[in-house]
């Protein structure tokens, strides 16, 4: 008895060990050795010295875009770099964390999207971990999806058209569900100054914030009555779009953030509606890609780029985003870095004019 | 659709591995049903759609039933749906009923399992719209209705129960509030690692296993009275069919209760199980007995946590929303497949609504079969000396937190530090039971209280004005709290006279 008992507690203790490495991915048995280009059995330049690469992203989700981007580019990536990219979904705070005390071989990257840089400027994220303090990588993809949704039944069929019945409507009020602190906070932003410029502070006034969480959180808020828009996405939001949807949660979108219509909707971008800030169309695209330790390898940055550029050319891969909505988008890390840093400048004059949440928020 | 049409041979063995699997890891504490599914979700990209849910399905029924075994045998609830389970399984093992308790558990559990696939099953888009009417309102006051289990299960002293709630309450509160990321309740210096608060799983387990740990460790190795019971000789303590005679209506309505509790999106699996627990104790015949290890509410605890699995289902196939954290990751399977769950998923897609009901079916009875003829052997698990049963324990926490959210450190401390609250709590007469219930829904309540002042522009009247569901709600909350002081006097009564 007692032997059969030693027997199942080894057996226990070897499943919780494999499936803690599994999950954790953590550094220690990431490898650590120098990062050495030409190594068998990945892709010339793109191979990398290491046993595993844990990839952090800014997202707790496992269902958001944010892991789907992840843990796509990871799958193809992986075999080009010749090692196990291991997608772990520790949240914003966490990640930076992370990739703060990463070491420079590689070993341990960052995955995340505009909210990387939007946190800092909105005070999500410590300013210590502004981009400057980080090496950034490759952009890989975007989510051309980010939009603006009403219920089906809403007196308006555009954001533009919005304003225009608010303009039109006195004694009414517009309540737009968003999240605070990221994408959804500055698209919200851009809508809100275009009003104040367009139709003057009356009507901006009337324009509200429906802080909340989640997109589960926003659609309630609409279904709930106390929200008359929402931000959402494509991806989230395109099931409540469709015929044969019942009522009670049928939605409609009412434009799109994105500079070009995506593919197979039939949805206006808002610069397509004549939304504009400081005279500029307003667009925001959702972009998605690395940040590696500051003090980095230059070996593993040349790897990664290489790695990006072939994944992005493989045809499943394409497919595979695109069963989403996502497009795959890559710049090297040189130039994504000088193109982030200015669309940061751009979003940061946004955020300088827009209106403090407190003072609109229900 | 004949069930052979739809599920592979491949998918059915994915199953009975996820089961198998699910089950180990749900018994192993710190490791959850949404753990097992996040860990395997990368692999279901090689596997087509069917066979993905034959394991994913395995892996949630396993897992939420595998988490009964930690809470009857060592007072440690495996997941936080478990909770309720510890009550009764862990002192019917100090009576040397650790085996009967636990076959008691996986017959609710398979009944649970069984009434919440049906109501998915017949009644999946009708409910689907009702739970979507549950306004933020009704919610908080659910929240309120499972937090006056506080009130039922506070052991001697009902102020010191509700102040141990309100503490746990109090604690779950900390890190930042969503709504304006400012961070509130964090003590200087640790703003960066309490940013998300402390997480559930390393505070549970900590004050559960570890606090216990150290209690047992300080009266030394002297084997516990109920590790020299030798069942075989007592037929009393071994387990019959028969106790579920007279339990019929506990075991439909904590089932139900499962299941809706579990079909509102956001409230979450722990509430389904501490209501229905709360609710077995008010009508019980006799409340006295329950929490001195009486199967009745083991049946409660059981039949509701398996009872959300199927309701948890019910928004996310119907709505596209998920009604708690493991349908999320399930989200996220179906749309690495290229699959959008929404409203129109079950007729657009009724292959696949065929697999995953026919998967529920199979798991169910997979669970059941795997547990009740094995249990025996988990059983005995009792009987391992504590010199080798607390460093194995020790382990598995810390491995577990480590990995709960992918790798953080500060998780093994939060596990080591309400250890050493759980350790010290008791002695200072602060209840461990309420203060988890109110660390678990606090931050649910503070949200649905938020969200309904939002709603409201500030009114506060709202949370009576609402309507008939929010004064049906009210009136059992009401009827909740003064049937638990009445019982607490009784009981003072009944032990001064005696």
């Amino acid at each position: 008895m007692k032997k059969t008992m030693y027997i199942l507690m080894a057996a226990l203790l070897g499943i919780l060990l494999a499936a803690c490495g599994e999950s954790s991915g953590s550094e220690e048995t990431a490898g650590s050795g120098e990062t050495s280009a030409e190594k068998g059995g990945g892709s010339g330049e793109a191979a990398l010295d290491l046993s595993r690469m844990r990839v952090v992203i800014g997202s707790t989700s496992t269902g958001g875009d944010t892991y789907q981007n992840a843990e796509a580019v990871s799958r193809y990536a992986e075999d080009i770099l010749n090692t196990n990219m291991q997608v772990d979904a520790v949240g914003g705070v966490q990640a930076f964390d992370a990739l703060s005390s990463a070491s420079n071989d590689g070993s341990t990257v960052m995955f995340f999207h505009d909210m990387a840089y939007l946190g800092v400027e909105y005070g999500s994220f410590d300013q210590s971990n502004k981009l400057e303090n980080y090496t950034i990588g490759p952009m890989v993809s975007t989510n051309p999806g980010n939009a603006f949704l009403a219920s089906a039944d809403a007196p308006y069929d555009s954001m533009a058209e919005s304003a225009e019945w608010l303009s039109s409507n006195p004694n009414e009020e517009i309540t737009v569900a968003i999240q605070a602190g990221g994408v959804s906070e500055i698209v919200f932003n851009g809508y809100y100054l275009w009003v104040q410029e367009e139709y003057g502070e009356e009507v901006s006034n009337r324009i509200k914030a429906y802080v909340t969480g989640s997109q589960q959180d926003k659609d309630q808020a609409l279904w709930d009555d106390n929200a008359d828009i929402i931000h959402g996405s494509i991806g989230a939001n395109n099931q409540y779009t469709k015929d044969g949807v019942e009522d009670q949660v049928k939605m409609k979108f009412l434009g799109i953030t994105a500079g070009e219509r995506v593919e197979g909707f039939d949805i206006p971008t808002l610069a397509e509606q004549g939304i504009t800030v400081g005279g500029e169309e307003f667009t925001f695209d959702k972009e998605f890609f690395f940040l590696l330790p500051k003090d980095v390898n230059e070996n593993v940055v040349t790897a990664l780029d290489n790695a990006v550029s072939q994944v992005v050319e493989n045809e499943d891969y394409q497919s595979d985003l695109n069963n989403n909505a996502y497009t795959p988008n890559y710049m090297p890390s040189d130039e994504a870095e000088e193109y982030l840093l200015d669309k940061r400048e751009t979003m940061r004059s946004i955020i300088e004019r827009a209106p403090d949440l407190n003072n609109i928020a229900q | 659709m004949p069930m052979f049409e739809v599920l592979t041979p491949l998918s059915v063995l994915l199953c009975l591995f996820g089961v198998l699997i699910g089950i180990i890891m749900g018994s192993i504490p710190g490791m959850t049903a949404t753990m097992a599914i996040a860990i395997f979700l990368p692999a279901t990209y090689a596997l087509d759609m069917i066979n993905s849910i034959g394991l994913l399905i395995g892996l949630y029924v396993g897992g939420i039933s595998g988490g009964m075994v930690p809470a009857v045998l060592l007072n440690i609830p495996g997941t936080p749906s478990s909770l309720c389970t510890t009550f009764d399984g862990y002192p019917m093992t100090q009576n040397g009923e650790g085996e009967k308790a636990l076959k008691v558990g996986i017959t609710a559990s398979i009944i649970g399992g069984f009434v919440s696939l049906s109501i998915l099953f017949f009644f999946a888009p009708v409910l689907a719209s009702f739970a979507i009417d549950f306004s933020a309102v009704d919610k908080f006051l659910i929240v309120v209705f499972a937090l006056t289990v506080i009130a039922s299960i506070s052991k001697g002293s009902l102020l010191g129960g509700v102040f141990s709630g309100v503490l746990g309450v109090f604690i779950s509160l900390i890190g930042r509030f969503p709504d304006n990321n400012q961070i509130r309740l964090v003590p200087p210096g640790f703003e960066q690692e309490l940013v998300y608060g402390f997480s559930l799983l390393p505070v549970l387990i900590g004050l559960f296993a570890i606090g216990q740990n150290l209690q047992e460790s300080e009266e030394g190795l002297v084997a516990a009275s109920h590790q020299k019971i030798d069942l075989a000789k007592n037929k009393a303590k071994q387990f019959k069919f028969r106790i579920f005679k007279g339990q019929f209506v506990n075991t439909v309505r904590s089932s139900i209760i499962g299941t809706f509790v579990g079909m509102l999106p956001g409230v979450g699996g722990s509430a389904a199980s501490i209501t229905s627990y709360s609710q077995a104790k008010n009508f019980s015949k006799n409340p006295e007995k329950l929490g001195k290890g009486e199967p009745e509410g083991m049946i409660a605890s059981e039949s509701a946590n398996n009872g959300l699995i199927g309701g948890a289902l019910v928004p996310l196939l119907s709505l596209g929303i998920p009604g708690d954290s493991t349908t999320a990751i399930l989200v996220g399977a179906f749309l690495l497949q290229g699959i959008e769950v929404g409203p129109l998923f079950i007729t657009t897609n009724p292959d696949l609504w065929s697999g995953i009901v026919f998967a529920l079916v199979i798991a169910n009875i997979a669970m059941f079969i795997m547990m009740f003829f094995s249990i025996k052997y988990f059983a005995k698990i009792v009987y391992i000396p504590k010199h080798i049963i607390f460093p194995i324990i020790m382990l598995m926490c810390v491995v577990g937190s480590y990995a709960i959210n992918n790798g953080v450190m500060f998780d093994v401390w939060t596990l080591l530090l309400f250890g050493l609250v759980g350790y010290i709590f008791p002695k200072v007469g602060i209840q461990i039971a309420p203060f988890l219930i109110g660390f678990i829904l606090g931050t649910q309540g503070e949200k649905y209280f938020i969200d309904s002042l939002k709603g409201s522009g500030g009114d506060l009247t709202v949370f009576f004005t609402d309507g008939p569901l929010a004064i049906g709600l009210w009136v059992v909350i009401i009827v909740s709290v003064v049937y638990a002081v009445i019982d607490n006097r009784r009981t003072k009564k009944a032990e001064s006279a005696s």
